[in-house]
């Protein structure tokens, strides 16, 4: 049964709607861009002004945790991408399914995270709450921890943010609130969350990958 | 609507398994001491995996190109931010 | 033949009469109101600060108040000025107005983001004047480290707070106005068929997104170091101050683009109009806009000469703002080729261009004394600096502001406002405009530092003469308040087109309907056909 698109008022018709809408997702995703870019650049600095304490201090990171994340990152990108696919396809069922399977995943993402903290902070590597490491390198290692906990605090907000946003956008697919004619929000969600993944594919390599040989 | 034809499940799956590959190599050489080349492929590598997510998880390979431009142009900015800094940091450090 | 205001039947304005009916619109000619409404607001709160300022510098010793209320005074001066009034100034309130009506559109492409870019602006505002009664701020508006994050014992949080909230009510903004630009134009409305205001409002958003997001990220590090004494900019900690200034002059060098290309975008609209002729070299003038935006990108260094960046930097960022200064001069030089063999009236908002357009030249050519590195040893930090900006966004955007309010009055409220009022009032701001800050160019130059509330005597001739304009510049401002209220309630009728202006806002009547147009236009001349040579594209 075909169901007619609802077309706000000020376009002309689905296409214009559909059209604006997406490129106003992919400005706004430029602007996340810029937003994380800030602390890419802080990073960066910081870095060529350190090299030696980001080399100690990526050491001292979780890299099994943070590889599996990574691979869980990656994955749920895959299962966010299939629901999409499922939507456009009305495939209602198997898209509320790899919906499900992207939030658990990013729940699990998250929890992973939220073990890395807490070993970061057994470990006295959390910045002005106890850090509390030996070498000439301590400020520089300190201030490697602050770009870590505010880079990943700020991807983990936006992973909570997704997973919410996911979580809605399950729901009312299940409610059949989409079509293959009217799926947009789905594919809008699909950006957001893979944005939130090119963001950690960087900061994977940044943080955890330094100097480990 | 789009006339595009929708991606298969395949090739979805071919691109995960391209960017699981992908980790395994960046992490692997990350554990090889190659000096200054470490950092310039593990940012390589990325750019890659960013690649692909963009391009085929986000659909900007059958997208308007005006979407592309706006992709590429945050990217872009930042490489301005960054680039245009180190004149300065560069330079100082 | 009613003296009471009576909006016209079927227009945006009789939509509700409600509170409530205002404050949940999603019609962008009713947020612009609300927009209007705010920063006017605020633009008086940023004045008190200004009147108290010149107020305490009429004579050589701090007298008025202490030092450390002054450096509150020109804090708060800046911060209110800069985010509250002269960002948002031209495109959230004539920009939200009139982008759909120019391009032939129902709304924008986003009515509810548009709305929550309006409480997301009051939201700001609360924390900054919240600040402002918790007891001020004295960092400067520029929010430099160290002693933003170290040393200052004022309300740096609760304002950068403020600041870092409505700096996503200007994102919001620019992805509107792209989003609209691009996607919802009128058929036949091809891009250079567009009125240069719409290509300044396009470059504008482009600046807002691309910028903003880098000073919301920067304005959040500078309160996790205040708060937890760790951060990347602390050198003690290994970090480095320069590291906040590249940041934040990344995003403010653009915001100043932000003030000027709209202004731009409005002169170029009212003097084609006023000289019945069309604009000198409209696709120059399109791509002068894109150019200034962009370049405007590559020269915030030029904040940074005397900072301690490395001297390689300063020679880069110095071409690069001569460079910037290039397309701006075109649009000058165009303008001034419009009005030739034109047929010149001197109404108001026409008397506010042409004021714009010198005012705006004095102040550009003066930006590249300081792009010179070595005038800028000497100038950097001085009253020289003061009077250049004050050129560009007071003598240049508010008055190009003044302008489009003006020129777009009737077509807003559906009423005309006393022309004779109007042109005494631009005459005045004129003159107290010079008045106040040409001095400051010699007192820049003479060596007179800036933030200081005190001076040494051998200055007081000059700071008086300020401060005098000063006086006579606000008065200035507080005429078009009278007359234009005043209008509201008794002046005439407008019709939907009384100045004989091109462009679809003007075809469409005075105040427009809530869905802008009976029916969608078909665009089918070349914009600023005021000749009838230039009815075809050809």
């Amino acid at each position: 049964m075909v169901e007619a698109v609802v077309v706000a008022r000020q376009f002309d018709d689905a296409r214009q709607q559909r059209r604006a809408s997406d490129l106003g997702m992919w400005v706004f995703l430029a602007t996340e861009i810029l937003f994380f870019g800030a602390l890419f650049m802080s990073y960066t600095i910081s870095r060529i002004h350190a090299p030696e304490a980001f080399a100690i201090a990526s050491r001292l990171t979780n890299i099994t945790l943070g590889s599996v994340n990574t691979a869980v990152l990656l994955t749920s990108s895959l299962t966010m991408a299939l629901a999409v696919r499922a939507m456009k396809l009305g495939m209602r069922r198997t898209s509320v399914g790899f919906m499900c399977a992207t939030i658990a995943l990013g729940i699990a993402f998250l929890a992973i995270k939220g073990t890395e903290y807490w070993l970061d902070y057994t470990g006295n590597l959390v910045p002005a709450v106890n850090f509390a490491q030996p070498g000439p390198h301590a400020a520089g290692v300190e201030l490697f921890f602050f770009l870590y906990f505010v880079m990943t605090g700020w991807h983990s907000l936006h992973m909570l943010i997704g997973i919410v946003v996911v979580g809605s956008l399950a729901v009312m697919a299940w409610r059949s609130d989409f079509t293959p004619d009217y799926f947009t929000p789905v594919e809008l969600g699909g950006l957001y969350w893979h944005l939130v993944d090119i963001v950690w594919i960087f900061l994977y390599p940044l943080l955890y990958l330094v100097s480990r040989a | 609507m789009i006339a595009h034809p929708v991606p298969r499940v395949r090739t979805y799956v071919l691109v995960w398994v391209a960017l699981i590959c992908l980790l395994l190599l960046t992490l692997g050489s990350a554990y090889m001491n190659l000096g200054r080349l470490n950092a310039g492929i593990n940012l390589a590598i990325a750019a890659a995996k960013a690649w692909l997510v963009a391009f085929f998880f986000m659909h900007l390979r059958s997208s308007h190109y005006m979407l592309r431009i706006a992709a590429a142009t945050g990217f872009f900015w930042l490489a301005i931010l960054i680039g245009l800094s180190l004149t300065d940091f560069a330079v100082r450090y | 033949m009613s003296t009471v205001a009576v909006p016209l039947r079927g227009s945006y304005l009789e939509a509700g009469f409600s509170l409530w009916s205002w404050l949940s619109t999603v019609d962008h000619k009713r947020i612009a109101i609300l927009y209007a409404l705010s920063i006017t607001a605020f633009f008086f709160v940023g004045g008190v600060a200004a009147t108290l300022i010149r107020l305490e510098l009429v004579t050589p010793a701090g007298d008025l108040v202490s030092a450390e209320t002054y450096n509150k005074l020109f804090t708060m001066h800046g911060v209110i000025m800069v985010w509250f009034f002269l960002i948002p100034s031209i495109p959230s309130t004539l920009g939200n107005f009139l982008v759909p009506l120019m391009i032939g559109a129902r709304d924008l492409a986003f009515p509810r983001l548009n709305l929550a870019s309006w409480y997301l602006y009051v939201a700001g505002g609360l924390f900054t004047v919240g600040a402002l009664i918790a007891g001020g701020v004295d960092t400067g508006w520029t929010f430099y480290t160290p002693f933003s994050t170290m040393f200052s014992n004022t309300h740096v949080i609760a304002a950068v707070i403020g600041v870092f909230i409505v700096g996503f009510s200007s994102i919001l903004t620019g992805i509107n106005f792209i989003v609209t630009i691009h996607k919802m134009r009128a058929p036949g409305m091809t891009l250079f068929r567009l009125p240069l205001f719409i290509w300044s409002m396009y470059a504008t958003g482009i600046i807002f997104v691309l910028a903003t997001p880098v000073l919301a990220m920067t304005l959040f590090l500078i309160t996790v170091e205040r708060l937890f004494g760790v951060g990347v900019f602390d050198p003690a900690l290994g970090g480095d101050p320069l590291l906040f200034q590249h940041l934040f002059w990344f995003y403010s060098h653009p915001a100043v683009y932000v003030m000027i290309l709209p202004a731009m975008g409005v002169a170029s609209e009212i003097i084609p109009c006023y000289s019945r002729n069309n604009i000198f070299a409209y696709r120059s003038m399109a791509f002068a806009v894109l150019a200034i935006a962009i370049i405007g990108f590559l020269v915030w260094g030029h904040h940074m000469f005397v900072s301690g960046q490395s001297i390689y930097a300063g020679m880069v960022f110095s071409i690069l703002s001569f460079l910037v200064a290039v397309p701006s001069a075109i649009k000058v030089f165009n303008w001034t080729a419009t009005l030739y063999k034109g047929s010149i009236s001197f109404d108001a908002p026409m008397l506010y261009a042409l004021g714009f357009v010198g005012l705006f030249t004095v102040g550009g050519m003066t930006g590249l004394f300081l792009a010179s590195l070595a005038l800028d040893v000497h100038l950097h930090d001085t009253y020289f600096v003061i009077a250049h900006f004050h050129y560009i966004m007071v003598g240049g955007a508010v008055m190009a502001f003044l302008g489009a309010v003006h020129f777009w009055w009737p077509k807003i409220t559906g009423r005309m406002y006393s022309d004779r009022w109007a042109r005494f009032a631009a005459i005045v701001v004129f003159v107290g405009f010079n008045l106040t800050f040409f001095p400051q160019f010699l007192l820049g130059y003479l060596g007179m530092p800036r933030r200081y509330h005190e001076y040494p005597p051998e200055f007081q001739v000059l700071n008086v003469l300020s401060s005098a304009g000063a006086s006579v510049l606000a008065v200035g401002y507080l005429l078009p308040l009278c007359y234009l209220l005043w209008s509201l309630k008794y002046g005439a009728r407008a019709g939907s087109n009384p100045w004989r202006a091109t462009g679809l806002e003007w075809q469409t009547p005075s105040p427009p309907p809530v869905e802008n147009f009976v029916s969608i236009p078909e665009v089918t001349e070349p914009p600023y056909a005021y000749r009838e040579k230039d009815r075809s594209d050809g």
